[in-house]
C-alpha cells in the first residue's frame, strides 16, 4: 500500500492549524506575567479578567515573534497588519470575544520545507497571525471552576495549505515545526503541557478530483496522536465512501482512550464569528528598524543547519538528524568540533555517555557542567594516550559531579594512563606469581583463561595500564 | 474670581460644608441625579495646590473610580465595585478635585433620556416632569441644579451634548482620541469619548485641559496638536422646515442672530450626507456593543444566578435578567448587522458613509472655522415615550452622533430659556479645535450665561 493512498483507492489531504504559545514575560495585551502554571487567577488584573471599561495594549515582543516566525515560513509580511474581534461565546474567554487576526495577519503565502523518506517536501503556510488564548475550565464534581491564568497568554496559530498527504507525514512535519520554532526561541514547542497544540483538517477523495469533504480533527495532544487521529479517519473516511456513504462536514475530536475519532459538531452548530476590526488598537506599521530586529532574529534552520553538519563534518544522515534536533546541541557540536575532535567521537560520545548523565541529571547539554572546552579536553586525553577509555568514562562522570576539568581531575586522581612497560611487567610478574595454577593451564593450551590475568592487571593498576601494552607484554611472558 | 474657585472650600470649611450636604440632599430628592454620592469628612482632606484642589464633582457611572461603584445604570452591574480609577478621572485626581458621586445614565449609555436606567429616574431640574436628557443624564442635572461645577460624563452619538443642551449647562465631546477611554466601560469604542458637563465655558475649558493626554493603557490617544483658536467664520448649518420644533427653531434663530450682533461672518453651510448619519451611526454603535457588551456574563463579576446547569445557563440567565429592553434590543441590532455574509451591505457599507461624513465636514472647515447646529431637535420631553417614541430618539440624534462619525469636537452652549424649559445649541470645529469652541462660546457666554433653576442656591460657596 503506498504511503499516500488509503487503501489504494483514496488520495489524503491534510491541512493544518497550529497554535503555539510564545515565549513573552507578559500577557498579549496587558501586564500580567505569562506563566499559566502558577496558583490559578494570581497572574490577572483587570484586563485579561474582562473588567468594565479596560482596553488592550498590544505586547511588542509577541509582535516581533510573530513576525519572526512568518518570515522563517517565507511568508509575504504585512507593512500593515490589524487585530479583529472574533466573536463567540465561551464560558472561561474573559470578553467573549477573542482578539485576532483575520483580514490582515502579520504573514501569508509562505512555506516550510522539511525532510520526510529521505525527500525534502514544501508545505504551503496560508497564514501566519497572532491572538490571545482563554482562560481554563476545572470541572471538580458538580462544580465548574474557573483559572483565568493563561487568559490573555499570547498565541500565534499557523495555518497550513491541504498540502500533507497522511498521518505519518504529518507527524513529521509537526516535528520539524516544532523543532523550528524552538530554533528560532520563540516556543518550548511542548504539545503535551499545551504550549504547542495542532487541530488537523482532512478529506479524502479519487485521485484526480482534488478536495474531499473536509472534517475537522481536535484533541490530538502529541504529533503520535495526530498521526493515529489522521489515520484512523481517513481510513473511516474511506470505509464511508467505500460504502457509498456521503461525508459531512464536521468538527471531530480524538478520543485517545478509545483510538477513535468522535463527532463534536456539524458545520450547521458552527458558529458566526462575525469578525470586525479591533477599535480598541490602531493597526501596526513595523518600520524598518522593526523588521531589520526581525531579520536579525533570523537563525539558520533546522533543515539547512542538518544538511551543512553532514557535509562540513562528514556525519550520516542519521547522526546529523540526532546532532541537529536541538539548536543548543547543534551549537555545542560545532563549537567541540572547533576546538579540534574527531567528529564520530564527538557524535558517539554525546548520543551515550554524556546523555546518559544528562538523562540522570535531568539537565541539558548548555546547563550541564560539561563545557565544549572540557569535552574537548577528555577527547584530547584520550586520543594523547593519556587515560583509557574505560578510564574517560569514569572522569567524565567526574566532571558532571565535581564541575572542575578533566585534567586536573585525572591529575588529582593519578588516573593517567601507565603505559611504561617496565612497571606494566613488574605488575605482570606480580600476578602471574600469584596465579601459578593459571599461568600453568595457559601455557598448557587453554588460552582462554588469559582473560582473567587481564582483568587482574588492570584490577591491580585501577584500569590504568594501557591495554595494548599489557596485552603484549604478558604474550612474551607467557611464551 | 473664575467661578470655580468658589467651590474650593465646600468641602473644606465646616459650615459650608454642612450647608452644601443639605443642598445636595434637598435636591437629590427632586431630580436623582446621583447614583451613589458620599462626601469626605472636612478634616479628612489632604490639602492640595492643584488648580481643582477640594472641588467635588461627579463622574458617569460607566466610568470607573475605584471606592465607588460601575453599575452603567443596569441590573447586570448594580453591585459590582470599580477595581480601579479610569485615567480622565485620575488625571482631574492629580489637580486636586474630589469625586462626590456617580451619576446616573441611561443602561450603558444607550439611550437619550436617562430613562433607560433600570437602577433610578433622573429628573430635568426645570421641570421634574421632563427628562434631563441622556445618557449623561445624571451628569448634566448634577450641574445644571449647582450640586457640582463640573462632571465627566461619556459621549458616543451625543450623550453629553443632548443632555447639557436639556439642562441648560455646557457639554464637550472633545477629539476622539484627545481624552483616554481607559476606565471607561465600553458601549462603541470607535465613536466614544469622555466628555465634561459644566456650569461655565472657563470650567469647562479647565477639566478638559486637566483629562486629556496621551495614555499608554488606551494605544487609541492621539497627541493634542491644537489648530488656531481664533474665529472669524461660522458656518451655520440649514435646517430644513419642520425638523426642529417651534420651540428649538425660534432658539436657533436667536443663537444665529447672536453671532451676527457679535460680529461673525455667518454662512449658511449643508451637509448633504447628514441624511445617511443615523442609520449608519446605528449600524457600527450597535456592532461594536454586541461585541463589548459580551463580556457581561456574570461569571466573574456582576448578576448571576444562584445556581445553573451548566456555564451556558448561567450566562444566558445572567444576560437575560441583568440587561433591560433597549440594551437588547442593541445587542441583537449589532448581531444582526455583524453576520456573516452581510456585512458588505450592513457595516462595511457603514463604514464607507462615515469616510463620505468625513470628507464632507473638511470640506466644510476649509472656509468656516467652526460650524453652529442644533443639538436636539426638542426641548426636553416628558419622561416615557409618549411624546417621543425611542425610534424617534434615535432619529433625533443626528445632529449630535454627526461628530462622533467624524471624531471632531462638539460643544453644546445654552441658547435660551423657552416656556422655562433650556434649549442648547451645537458647535463643531475640526479635530483638535476645542479652543475655537471655547472662543465662541466664551462670546455668547456674555449675551447669554447658563441659567439657573429654581431652587437654585450659591450661598455654601465662597
Amino acid at each position: 500500500m503506498s504511503d499516500t493512498m488509503v487503501n489504494d483507492k483514496y488520495e489524503t489531504f491534510v491541512g493544518l492549524e497550529i497554535h503555539i504559545h510564545l515565549l513573552t514575560e507578559s500577557k498579549m495585551f496587558c501586564g500580567c506575567k505569562a506563566n499559566y502554571g502558577d496558583e490559578p487567577n494570581t497572574n490577572v488584573c483587570p484586563v485579561c479578567l474582562g473588567y468594565p471599561g479596560v482596553l488592550p495594549t498590544v505586547n511588542q515582543k509577541a509582535m516581533k515573534m510573530g513576525y519572526t516566525v512568518a518570515r522563517a515560513l517565507n511568508c509575504r509580511l504585512s507593512r500593515k497588519t490589524y487585530f479583529e474581534r472574533k466573536n463567540y461565546f465561551y464560558p472561561d474567554m474573559p470578553k467573549n470575544y477573542q482578539i485576532s487576526q483575520f483580514q490582515e495577519p502579520v504573514g501569508v503565502e509562505g512555506f516550510m520545507e522539511f525532510e520526510y523518506n529521505d525527500e525534502i517536501k514544501k508545505i504551503r503556510i496560508h497564514d501566519v497571525h497572532l491572538e490571545e488564548d482563554a482562560g481554563k475550565m476545572i470541572h471538580a464534581g458538580d462544580m465548574s471552576l474557573q483559572d483565568f491564568n493563561r487568559a490573555g497568554y499570547p498565541l500565534l496559530e499557523i495555518v497550513t495549505e491541504p498540502d500533507l498527504k497522511s498521518g505519518e507525514e504529518t507527524e513529521a512535519f509537526l516535528r520539524a515545526f516544532r523543532r523550528m520554532v524552538r530554533y528560532l526561541g520563540v516556543c518550548d514547542g511542548n504539545m503535551d503541557e499545551g504550549s504547542m497544540k495542532c487541530d488537523a483538517n482532512i478529506s479524502i477523495n479519487t485521485p484526480g478530483a482534488g478536495l474531499g469533504t473536509k472534517v475537522e480533527l481536535k484533541n490530538m495532544n502529541s504529533p503520535r496522536f495526530v498521526r493515529r487521529g489522521l489515520q484512523y479517519e481517513a481510513q473511516r473516511q474511506a470505509k464511508a465512501l467505500d460504502e457509498g456513504v456521503k461525508l459531512i462536514q464536521e468538527t471531530r475530536l480524538w478520543n485517545e482512550n478509545r483510538d477513535i475519532t468522535e463527532s463534536m459538531r456539524t458545520k450547521e452548530m458552527a458558529n458566526d464569528y462575525r469578525y470586525f476590526p479591533e477599535p480598541d488598537m490602531p493597526p501596526f506599521c513595523p518600520d524598518d528598524s522593526f523588521m531589520a530586529d526581525v531579520e536579525k532574529e533570523q537563525v539558520e534552520l533546522p533543515l539547512a543547519r542538518k544538511h551543512k553538519i553532514m557535509r562540513k563534518y562528514g556525519i550520516s544522515s542519521e547522526q546529523a538528524e540526532f546532532i541537529h534536533d536541538e539548536k543548543v546541541n547543534a551549537d555545542y557540536f560545532e563549537q567541540v568540533m572547533a576546538l579540534g575532535a574527531d567528529a564520530q567521537a564527538v557524535y558517539t560520545w554525546l548520543s551515550s555517555d554524556v546523555q546518559k548523565e544528562l538523562n540522570l541529571l535531568n539537565m541539558t547539554l548548555t546547563e550541564s557542567p560539561l563545557s565544549p572546552e572540557r569535552f574537548s579536553e577528555l577527547l584530547k586525553l584520550m586520543d594523547d594516550g593519556k587515560i583509557s577509555g574505560k578510564i574517560a568514562k569514569q572522569v567524565l562522570i567526574d566532571v558532571f559531579e565535581e564541575d572542575r576539568d578533566p585534567s586536573a581531575i585525572v591529575e588529582e586522581k593519578g588516573l593517567s594512563q601507565i603505559s611504561d612497560p617496565q612497571a606494566i611487567g613488574a605488575v605482570i610478574e606480580k600476578v602471574m606469581a600469584a596465579n601459578e595454577e593459571v599461568v600453568k593451564a595457559i601455557r598448557e593450551g587453554e588460552q582462554k583463561q588469559k582473560g582473567f590475568l587481564v582483568g587482574q592487571i588492570m584490577k591491580e593498576t585501577g584500569g590504568r595500564a594501557a591495554p595494548a601494552l599489557v596485552q603484549k607484554i604478558l604474550s612474551e611472558k607467557l611464551r | 474670581m473664575k467661578d470655580i474657585d468658589g467651590w474650593k472650600s465646600v468641602l473644606t470649611d465646616q459650615d459650608r460644608a454642612k450647608k452644601y450636604r443639605e443642598y445636595v440632599t434637598g435636591w437629590e430628592k427632586k431630580i436623582g441625579s446621583l447614583l451613589e454620592w458620599k462626601l469626605p469628612e472636612a478634616g479628612k482632606i489632604k490639602s492640595s495646590e492643584g488648580i481643582l484642589a477640594s472641588v467635588p464633582f461627579a463622574v458617569k457611572d460607566n466610568i470607573a473610580v475605584e471606592g465607588f461603584k460601575l453599575t452603567c445604570g443596569s441590573k447586570i452591574l448594580e453591585y459590582v465595585k470599580a477595581p480601579y480609577t479610569a485615567t480622565g478621572v485620575a488625571n482631574l485626581q492629580k489637580t486636586g478635585a474630589l469625586v462626590m458621586g456617580k451619576a446616573n445614565l441611561d443602561e450603558f449609555g444607550m439611550g437619550s433620556s436617562t430613562d433607560n436606567s433600570a437602577l433610578q429616574k433622573t429628573n430635568n431640574p426645570y421641570d421634574t416632569s421632563r427628562v434631563a436628557g441622556g445618557s449623561s443624564g445624571g451628569s448634566a442635572a448634577a450641574v445644571a441644579a449647582g450640586i457640582v461645577p463640573f462632571a465627566l460624563g461619556t459621549d458616543t452619538g451625543g450623550s453629553v451634548r443632548q443632555p447639557a443642551g436639556f439642562c441648560g449647562v455646557y457639554g464637550l465631546k472633545p477629539t476622539y482620541g484627545v481624552v483616554s477611554r481607559y476606565g471607561l466601560t465600553a458601549y462603541a469604542s470607535s465613536l466614544e469619548v469622555c466628555g465634561v458637563c459644566a456650569r461655565t465655558v472657563d470650567t469647562t475649558r479647565t477639566v478638559f485641559h486637566a483629562i486629556r493626554g496621551m495614555d499608554g493603557m488606551d494605544q487609541t490617544t492621539i497627541d493634542y496638536d491644537p489648530v488656531s483658536p481664533e474665529v472669524k467664520t461660522v458656518g451655520v448649518l440649514k435646517v430644513e422646515e419642520g425638523s426642529l420644533s417651534e420651540e428649538v427653531a425660534a432658539s436657533y434663530r436667536v443663537s444665529k442672530d447672536r453671532l451676527n450682533k457679535l460680529g461673525y461672518a455667518v454662512k449658511e453651510i449643508e451637509i448633504p450626507a447628514m441624511e445617511y448619519v443615523v442609520p449608519a451611526y446605528y449600524t457600527i454603535a450597535t456592532a461594536e456593543a454586541s461585541a463589548n457588551l459580551a463580556r457581561f456574563n456574570g461569571m466573574r463579576y456582576g448578576l448571576s444566578p444562584i445556581f445553573a446547569e451548566s456555564p451556558d445557563d448561567l450566562m444566558r440567565y445572567s444576560r437575560n435578567m441583568g440587561f433591560g429592553e433597549e440594551v437588547k434590543t442593541r445587542i441583537l441590532l449589532g448581531t444582526f448587522v455583524l453576520r456573516s455574509g452581510f456585512q458588505d451591505q450592513y457595516y462595511v457599507r457603514a463604514q464607507k458613509i462615515r469616510t463620505l461624513i468625513r470628507q464632507e465636514l473638511d470640506e466644510i472647515f476649509t472656509d468656516c472655522d467652526v460650524i453652529m447646529l442644533p443639538v436636539f431637535p426638542t426641548a426636553p420631553f416628558h419622561h416615557g415615550q409618549s411624546e417621543l417614541t425611542s425610534f424617534q430618539q434615535k432619529q433625533a440624534d443626528v445632529y449630535t452622533c454627526l461628530a462622533n462619525m467624524t471624531g471632531s469636537p462638539g460643544l453644546a452652549v445654552p441658547s435660551t430659556l423657552e416656556k422655562g424649559l433650556p434649549v442648547g445649541v451645537q458647535f463643531m470645529a475640526p479635530p483638535c479645535g476645542e479652543e475655537r469652541l471655547f472662543t465662541v462660546a466664551e462670546a455668547l457666554e456674555k449675551e447669554f450665561p447658563a441659567p439657573r433653576p429654581a431652587g437654585y442656591s450659591e450661598e455654601w460657596r465662597a
